[in-house]
């Protein structure tokens, strides 16, 4: 058991590492989790720079954004990639489970796009000249470990969605936006109309992004960070099982229909 | 000794719909009832043309395809059931080039792989080097793959499916796209893995590839076996036949079909070779239906007529017809 | 009887020549959208651009900068780059991906023609674009377009479209012979954003900022939809689209003359299938 779990997590490592090899310098990847943040986050320091705690707002909310475009399109890219390379079919016919690897690359997509909000931050302090301290450290790296854990887990959802039916991909365009905006990454939820609250509370990320807020820029209110941290991790929880399940089911119907690999 | 693969009945049909709406499907059927034992340690042929499926069953029995029915063990484990167990037990190779992570190093996909096939590190360690070797990599293992020739990343497939020590092997096509040279090489490879005592089924077209290399060979033909033996005994079943070749011009199929209703014509084919064309034609009554094919072709342009013994490959062209 | 000859030939070129723009505009429709199901259309043209819209409007919303109004408009307007820039440089980009460009050069058709038709469509759906999400700032923002005359929004849309597929030719030209298609047009994209002025008002820019605004298409009609939102008249706007198209002709030449070099260049150095 002991020997399986640290098997798995190494080769969850180096699968992360190939993930980081392979795609360390990939335009697209670039776009999305730097070029797209940081004008979103431009835009933002700029409307809101009548608001005295706008900069580290908007730091926090366009590296959140960053982190959804990442966790839709590369992820979603990353299966397909493998399949056009014929390494889908490998990996599904290795006798390490493929949740183990799809966990690995997430992690390296997830902690890749960290890189948005490292973006913004330096822009934002180095040169526009803003002072972005972060209120409650304590509760926001805390903050940060949950979300990143919860988005890697998310991931696990989408891996094998991907893997059924490429055609997924399409939907891809639909689900970015909309994120953004029930989420509350760069603006309070409080401006959209009341009966879209319930739909916001039901995302995960909108607690990623309620307590990443309030750790960095808002009150602190220790239970609101506190609550935002159980429902990440509650999440977390569901995500994994689920998606256990999810690659059972569905590597199975790869395998009855024979869609593993090109036509 | 002790059968380390067995076949039995296995079929498998592709359901593919015809229109964009996906509402009609149409069922192909890829492999349609093969059955075949291989020993511990035996070198098994599957020969066939394109579409007859090998591949199919070669990814039936490396766990990637469900068959429709039927069953198949490898080293006593299920395809279907125990396809974790067959996982560990097995490794493969599908021909060509892909299934590589290209920007990485001939080094970095073995380490990759030998961790998926739950090496321990200072294993690894031990055998990577070691394989390089084998495979006549060495010196060039920190390349990337992407500078590679088709034939290095053919070797790299070979260490890397030999990472885990299998004892069993499935080779699908390796010397596709090879120039004669590497598919030479690939052939010696093949050949210490069976002085190894690996239990090898490997897939082919080139007859003279499985003639040389398997102790047994199956002829798959529409998702069937035709016929199964050793290569000299399918060979014995071709001796009563004669072989004609000829070299002839501009020859179009009607003439094919008036020699095919010949007497004593088993078989015809004809292959284009630039200008000229050859043609085949096997016969019990060899030389003595030499005129009578002559006569037939009046009017076209007819060089070297040559009567010679069957090769492996006349006993296959007959299997699979021609 | 040569006079007839010549009248023929000119009738018949004409006629090809429609038969081609027709035909090369629509087959770079559905080249693009030969995937063309309900879900892939409500994805990318439909669910994406109105929420764009949308994240833009509550964000500047809560900057509290301009009227909720200023950013519907200047957003939907913005729509028009999503056909105008990624619509029609696949369409061009299209043929390298699907190894078609050496047919489309040895071609004896002209080029003109068929590089025209390829953006045609785009023009049209990109319009289509621009009145959905207007259509949803009234529907769901409370956009109010009471002053507008329809028409003249119209003239503002089309010019939108024209423009940003004049930069799209450019684009679709160069992206026959770089790498990066995709981070250049994602890129240039969301600088649009930026730098047009669909959030941020234009008199808040530093001059730097308003001089590339100048430059780029969107700037303009964006400014001339505002205007008729607000109740004005053809006079108000007619210069500023004038203008716009102008500029949308400009990118597109430009993007001809790119590539008509490119293809010599091609030709010349036997780079074709290399490309």
């Amino acid at each position: 058991m002991l020997q399986t779990t640290r098997q798995y997590t190494r080769t969850a490592l180096m699968a992360a590492e190939v993930v980081l090899k392979e795609m360390a310098v990939d335009s697209f990847i670039m776009f999305t989790i730097v070029i797209q943040p940081l004008i979103i986050a431009l835009l933002g320091l700029w409307m809101l720079r009548d608001r005295p705690d706008a900069a580290i707002y908007v730091v926090v909310g366009s590296g959140m954004s960053g982190l959804w475009s990442s966790m839709v399109f590369i992820s979603g890219n990353s299966i397909n990639a493998e399949r056009w390379t014929g390494t889908l079919e490998m990996l599904v016919a290795m006798p390490t489970p493929l949740y183990v690897v799809t966990a690995g690359r997430n992690l390296a997509h997830v902690m890749q796009s960290l890189l948005s909000m490292i973006a913004a931050y330096a822009v934002a302090s180095l040169f526009m000249g803003y002072a972005l301290d972060i209120d409650h450290p304590l509760l926001f790296i805390p903050s940060l470990f949950f979300t990143v854990v919860a988005f890697i887990s998310f991931g696990l959802i989408m891996a094998p969605i991907f893997i059924l039916s490429p055609a997924v991909d399409q939907f891809k365009n639909g689900l970015e936006f909309p994120i953004f905006v029930l989420c509350g990454f760069l603006f309070p939820i409080a401006l959209l109309p009341e009966w879209t609250t319930p739909f916001s509370y039901l995302l995960t990320p909108y607690w990623a992004a309620r307590a990443l807020h309030e750790s960095a820029h808002g009150g602190g209110d220790v239970g609101v960070v506190l609550a935002s941290w159980a429902i990440l991790l509650l999440s977390t929880v569901i995500y994994v099982a689920v998606s256990r399940r999810l690659f059972r089911v569905i590597l199975r119907r790869v395998r009855e229909d024979g869609t593993l690999g090109l036509a | 000794m002790s059968i380390a693969i067995e076949v039995q009945n296995l079929r498998r049909v592709y359901r593919a719909s015809t229109s964009i709406l996906g509402r009609e499907k149409k069922e192909i059927v890829a492999v349609s009832d093969v059955s075949f034992d291989i020993k511990q340690g035996e070198l098994f042929g599957l020969l066939g043309p394109n579409g007859a499926g090998k591949t199919t069953t070669v990814k039936m029995l490396a766990t990637l395809l469900i068959p429709t029915s039927g069953t198949a063990t490898i080293a006593g484990y299920d395809v279907v059931h125990q396809a974790q167990k067959v996982r560990e037990s097995i490794g493969f190779i599908f021909g060509g080039e892909r299934g590589l992570y290209w920007r990485l190093s001939g080094e970095d996909n073995l380490r990759y792989f030998a961790s998926l096939y739950r090496l321990d590190p200072s294993e690894a360690k031990k055998r990577i080097p070691y394989l390089i070797e084998l495979v006549g990599l060495k010196g060039r293992e920190n390349e990337k793959i992407e500078g590679y020739s088709r034939g290095m990343k053919q070797r790299l497939h070979i260490a890397r499916t030999l990472l885990h020590d299998p004892d069993i092997l499935f080779l699908d096509e390796p010397t596709i796209g090879l120039d004669p040279v590497g598919a030479r090489e690939l052939r010696s490879i093949v050949r210490d893995l069976q002085s190894e005592k690996k239990t090898i089924l490997l897939t082919t077209h080139y007859m003279f590839e499985a003639d040389a290399l398997c102790d047994r060979i199956g002829v798959i033909k529409h998702g069937e076996i035709v016929a199964l033996d050793t290569p000299q005994n399918l060979k014995q079943g071709v001796q009563d036949l004669s072989v004609i070749e000829m070299e002839v011009y501009g020859i179009g199929s009607e003439v094919l079909d008036k020699l095919r209703a010949q007497p004593h014509v088993d078989s015809v084919s004809l292959e284009d070779r630039e200008q000229k064309q050859a043609l085949v034609i096997q016969s019990s009554h060899g030389s003595e239906i030499v005129q009578d094919v002559i006569n037939n072709l009046n009017g076209y342009r007819v060089e070297r007529v040559v009567v010679r013994e069957p090769t492996l490959e006349d006993a296959y062209v007959r299997l699979v017809g021609g | 009887m040569q006079r007839t000859t010549t009248q023929t030939g000119l009738l018949y070129t004409i006629i090809s020549n429609l038969r081609m723009f027709y035909e090369g505009s629509r087959l770079s429709y559905i080249a693009l959208f030969h995937w063309l199901r309900p879900s892939t259309y409500l994805a990318s043209k439909i669910i994406m651009p109105l929420n764009q819209i949308l994240f833009f409007t509550f964000l500047g919303e809560f900057s509290g900068q301009n009227t909720r109004d200023f950013y519907v408009i200047g957003n939907a307007v913005q729509m028009a780059a999503i056909s105008g820039i990624y619509g029609v440089t696949m369409s061009i980009g299209g043929d390298r991906w699907a190894g078609t460009l050496p047919y489309l050069f040895g071609a004896p058709s002209s080029r003109l023609v068929m590089f025209l038709g390829r953006a045609f469509f785009h023009i049209l759906d990109g319009a289509v674009g621009v009145i959905f999400g207007l259509v949803l700032g009234v529907l769901v923002l409370g956009l109010d377009l009471s002053q507008a005359d329809p028409l003249l929004l119209l003239l503002a849309i089309i010019a939108a479209t024209i423009s940003s597929s004049g930069l799209g030719l450019l684009l679709g030209s160069v992206s026959l012979v770089t790498v990066n298609v995709w981070f250049f047009n994602n890129t240039l994209y969301f600088l649009l954003l930026l730098f047009s002025g669909a959030n941020i008002a234009r008199d808040d820019m530093p001059a730097w900022m308003v001089a590339v605004g100048d430059i780029l298409p969107l700037t303009r009609s964006i400014e001339a939809a505002r205007r008729v939102a607000a109740g004005g008249s053809f006079d108000d706007i007619s210069g500023l689209l004038t203008v716009e198209v102008l500029l949308g002709l400009f990118y597109a030449s430009f993007g001809f003359t790119f590539f008509r070099w490119i293809e010599f260049q091609a030709r010349r150095r036997g780079t074709i299938d290399r490309m």
